[in-house]
């Protein structure tokens, strides 16, 4: 019988919902319930539910905090663009308007001037190979302008592929704009759509994300079609751009860009962006949410060497954050760890019910969670939120002073986590190795820094400590030291030096001086007071992430490496005592497909079939003639004869054995070339 | 530190690669044993024989598929915090995963698509998962009545963008209702190529529909790009070998020891023969003829074949019979090489056995 491609395996169960609906009423109605009723199963359910809807609240926090940072941190060129948009509106409708819909619905007739045929495009330059970053960023900027009143439609670079032509992008245009489907596609229905608008006084603007990887034929012929048709239709392209500004005139047909009018936009790079989120998640984290010195690093590993994409920084995030969540209850008190130093009363009644009724402990002490344990823990959550918030304000005011060293915050971050750094001596004396190096050139830079510079730097370190009245006052301080040197300065200086300094004070690089040392000292003094890294502080745990190869492992598996390995060591995953332990040694009692796939670590990037296969028997048939039969014990013997194989079997398993290892891709078929040969593609793992 | 680690797996790779190539261009240790030295046995006691194979381990395999049900809770909470699971290691999966879906996603409706065979219909799959999620919202009233347009066509007759859009809605109050699909080899013969992984990956970033997929492949992550994998599978790995056979995975892959690897490529050109003219076949059997009586010889010459086939009556004249060699050529039927007097000689490339079945299925 044929086999169905896909079926209904079961559908949702309604009464199950029904329990489900109820378990979460009872969380609802937390005041009322009491959860030390609840069986060991409900228990479950209900640590689960529970934990479940902390992640929820948590990971929207963060979620929401940086996706406010993206669009925030663009909001500049958006309002450019926004401004752009509308001049260039005016000059379209300059150019004439529609008095009629057969008018507007009739193509242009072909003489007419090169004005009129001028389409606006806007160069958006994301400045970032990677657009999967840049998504969110088009999706942004077609809120932005949407909001300001524009009709705004999104293309993607799929909809200019060659196998469609332009009939896509019309498609796509009249789906986004008319909300319907045609099973016609003519620009004439937008224009007549257009024209049946009440406001017509609104532009069009279409939004390309990715010029790059579109089909270039298409997309001028698109751009053609667009500027014969601009006074009907007012469209104004904005295209982005990943490479180069110049990639316009590599992509597009000569007619295409003489129709085009462009203007050029730059965005935020993505390393600006990559140090705005992580500073708004990893350091003013105000979901309580931490990770390990060693997750850290990798992260910043993964992110250097592997992937590169923000966006994959943010999916390990959400995955590390899950982790906590589904492997350390208590940290389901982050749930409530909002933007007030302490936590609310009925909010704890709440959380302290289910942990007495799940029986939660703090891994680090183990105890059980009385009265007085769960207030202890309240006590301490308290003052890791405080010293949390003291860490990152630190954190953030020694960034601000490597920011000209071109320092991302990431790497500062790391060597911030390392609960090794402070136990290794004083910083200053790093600068040369790469312990502590971010933070000595912090500190270096400090000491170099010039008296107009230093002004910025302190207004950046007023406007984060501000939360923090111990930090904010030192940091005031510094501002009237600073103040009170210059006005010194000023009185000894006669009024012509004083001119000439004035206008060399930018340039010059003010060397050691005493203000600097007193800068630099505060800048010792917050490392040294408030620096302490989260993971030497007690019951970090709850709060910190920590499990570094848990994260590694559902972030990027490795089918190439691990499908080897598990090849290679079968006995070790399969715990069998019939097979032997070391791994060189093979036996038949072994998987099948193991024995060939150790077999065929011997040959060769070709395989032949039939010494494989020869090899391979000679592993399932133990030697029958000579000295070693006569070893062997009876009852060996008897077993042998049993378990006797016929040609049969083993051509059978050496086929199926071969057929798992083409499924598994470590294996290629040489077809018609070489017969008798197959190919490896894996060496080594 | 792990930049180090990184060039030295890289390092050790390539240089694995190179010994490997080296081994085999030294021609002392090449071998030159033919497949067809073995006895092979006729196909179908072959293929009885795959499917009476004795398994191994039994105990053990079973044990390991236990040890991964005190993670099924885990991976439910994976799934609930919106990201798609994809298990992979050595051994079928399908077993494990529907044991997951049938035991630990009851409270969600779970449709099952066979990624490993080549008719899958994606089109079909995701009118299917939109019908399951219609009947699991209806019974609920969720869906408010201004939205009911999107659904007033038959689905089957929607496009694919009405059934992402309605996938994608957010039809209830609470956001943990979703449809689990279940793929098995999501890189599979059927589900292989981009386009159709494309709609997978629009299909995963449906907030009502998770994903809960294997992977066989050692190169599967090569399917997908960064904007695949990040922002719309959103996968979570999970690494559980099975060992268990594949059994129904690898129905579509020929065994090896068959006719000595032949046998698909006379499977094939005994369809492109089968849909020629009668007289194209007359003029290939001729060559075969010829290769079957001469097996030292290059092939027979393009001179010799006219002047045979226009004896037979089967060709009046050089242009016919170009236009048959023409044909034969492009199915690769057969191909040309210079014999020792530097002329033009045709020759199928099949061995002997298989030329012989193939003229056999012709007459």
């Amino acid at each position: 019988m044929e086999e169905a491609t896909h079926f209904v395996l079961h559908r949702a169960a309604s009464s199950e919902n029904r329990d489900r609906k109820s378990a979460r009423r009872k969380i609802d109605n937390a005041a009322t319930a009491d959860y030390t009723e609840l069986n060991s199963e409900s228990k479950d359910g209900l640590c689960q539910q529970f934990q479940r809807e902390s992640f929820e609240i948590v990971w929207s926090k963060i979620e929401n905090s940086f996706k406010a940072i993206l669009k925030n941190i663009n909001r500049d060129a958006f309002n450019e663009i926004h401004s752009w948009v509308l001049e260039s509106f005016k000059e379209i409708k300059s150019l004439g308007s529609v008095s009629s819909l057969s008018e507007a619905i009739r193509p242009i007739p072909i003489a007419i001037d090169a004005a009129s045929k001028c389409l606006h495009a806007g160069l958006v330059f994301t400045r970032n190979i990677e657009f999967v970053d840049d998504l969110m960023t088009f999706e942004d900027l077609a809120e932005h302008l949407r909001s300001q009143g524009c009709h705004v439609a999104n293309l993607s670079s799929l909809e200019f592929s060659a196998d469609i032509g332009t009939s896509g992008c019309i498609r796509s245009l009249l789906k986004q704009f008319l909300s319907s489907s045609f099973d016609a596609v003519d620009i004439s229905i937008l224009s007549s759509w257009y024209f049946s608008q009440c406001n017509r006084d609104t532009p069009i603007v279409v939004i390309l994300n990715d010029l790059e990887r579109c089909c270039g034929h298409v997309l001028s012929d698109f751009i053609i079609m667009l500027s014969e048709w601009v006074v009907k239709i007012p469209v104004i392209l904005i295209i982005g751009v990943a490479t180069t500004l110049d990639a316009p005139g590599e992509v597009l047909h000569f007619k295409a860009l003489q129709c085009l009018r462009l203007c050029k936009f730059i965005l935020q790079s993505p390393v600006e962006r990559m140090n705005a989120v992580v500073e708004t998640v990893l350091l003013k984290n105000c979901s309580g949410f931490s990770i390990s010195h060693k997750v850290a690093v990798f992260l910043k590993n993964y992110f250097n060497n592997r992937d590169g994409t923000l966006s994959s920084l943010i999916r390990a995030l959400k995955i590390a954050c899950a982790q906590h969540f589904s492997t350390e209850p208590l940290s389901c008190m982050l749930k409530v760890f909002d933007e007030q130093e302490t936590f609310h009363g009925e909010q704890f009644d709440f959380q302290h019910q289910v942990i007495s009724a799940c029986e939660w402990t703090i891994p680090s002490t183990r105890g059980k969670m009385d009265e007085e344990g769960i207030q202890k823990l309240v006590n301490t959550l308290t003052e890791l939120k405080k010293m949390q918030g003291r860490w990152s304000v630190a954190v953030l005011c020694l960034y601000e002073a490597a920011k000209c060293r071109q320092v991302n915050l990431l790497d500062l971050l790391c060597e911030a986590l390392d609960p090794d750094l402070l136990a290794s001596g004083p910083l200053g004396c790093h600068a040369t190795s790469t312990k502590g190096r971010y933070i000595s050139q912090a500190i270096q830079n400090v000491r170099e820094l010039s008296e107009a510079m230093f002004v910025n730097l302190i207004k950046s370190w007023e406007k984060h400590t501000i939360a923090i009245p111990e930090i904010h006052g030192k940091v005031k301080d510094l501002q009237y030291i600073l103040k009170f040197e210059n006005y010194k300065r000023r009185k000894v200086e006669s009024p012509i030096m004083s001119k000439k300094r004035s206008q060399n004070q930018a340039n010059v690089i003010g060397g050691s001086n005493a203000f600097n040392e007193t800068a630099v000292n505060f800048l010792e003094c917050l490392i040294n007071d408030f620096m302490q890294p989260l993971e030497c502080v007690a019951s970090h745990e709850i709060v910190c992430f920590k499990n570094v190869e848990k994260l590694k492992a559902a972030l990027a598996g490795d089918p190439r490496r691990q499908i080897q390995v598990d090849l290679l060591g079968s006995r070790r995953i399969l715990q069998c005592s019939c097979c032997p332990r070391d791994g060189g040694i093979l036996c038949p009692s072994m998987q099948d497909t193991s024995i060939m796939y150790i077999l065929s670590q011997e040959h060769g990037d070709l395989i032949n079939l039939y010494d494989w296969y020869q090899s391979f028997k000679s592993i399932l048939l133990p030697p029958s003639e000579g000295k070693q039969k006569t070893k062997q014990t009876k009852k060996k013997k008897n077993a042998n004869e049993d378990e006797e194989l016929s040609e049969v079997t083993i051509q059978a398993r050496f086929c199926r054995a071969v057929r798992e290892l083409q499924i598994t891709g470590l294996l290629r078929m040489q077809r018609k070339r070489r017969p008798d040969h197959l190919q490896r593609v894996a060496f080594g793992v | 530190m792990e930049i180090d680690d990184f060039d030295m797996e890289e390092f050790g790779l390539s240089r694995n690669y190179f010994l490997a190539k080296e081994s085999r261009s030294s021609s002392s240790k090449k071998s030159v044993n033919k497949l067809s030295d073995i006895e092979v046995l006729n196909e179908k006691e072959l293929e009885a024989a795959v499917a009476n194979i004795e398994p191994k381990h039994q105990k053990e395999i079973s044990a390991l598929k236990d040890s991964y049900k005190s993670s099924y809770s885990e991976w439910v909470f994976k799934l609930r915090c919106g990201f798609g699971l994809l298990f992979y290691g050595f051994g079928s999966k399908r077993a494990l995963i529907e044991d997951f879906a049938s035991t630990s996603l009851t409270e969600y409706s779970v449709v099952v698509v066979n990624g490993y065979l080549q008719s899958v219909n994606i089109k079909q799959v995701v009118a299917c998962i939109a019908e399951v999620l219609w009947d699991s919202l209806n019974p609920r009233r969720k869906i408010p009545r201004e939205n009911m347009s999107i659904l007033q066509q038959p689905l089957s007759s929607q496009s694919m963008e009405d059934h992402f859009a309605f996938l994608d809605g957010s039809w209830t109050e609470e956001n943990d209702c979703f449809v689990g699909v279940v793929i098995h080899n999501i890189d599979g013969p059927g589900l292989r190529d981009s386009e159709t992984q494309q709609c997978l990956a629009q299909l995963a970033a449906c907030s009502n529909v998770r994903i809960i997929a294997s992977t066989d492949h050692v190169n599967s992550p090569l399917l997908w790009d960064k904007k695949m994998v990040n922002t719309q599978f959103n996968w979570y790995w999970l690494h559980t070998p099975t060992f268990e056979p594949y059994k129904i995975e690898g129905m579509s892959f020929p065994l090896i020891l068959e006719h000595g690897n032949t046998n698909q490529s006379a499977k094939t050109a005994t369809i492109v023969l089968q849909s020629l003219t009668t007289n194209a076949q007359s003029v290939f059997r001729v060559v075969a003829e010829h290769q079957l009586s001469h097996p030292d010889e290059e092939g027979i010459p393009i001179s010799s074949l006219y002047t045979a086939c226009r004896e037979r009556f089967l060709v009046s004249s050089q242009v016919t019979l170009n236009s048959h060699l023409t044909e034969f050529k492009d199915h690769e039927l057969v191909k040309i090489r210079k014999n020792s007097d530097g002329a033009d000689c045709l020759y199928i490339p099949l061995p002997k056995e298989a030329l012989e079945k193939l003229l056999s299925e012709i007459n």
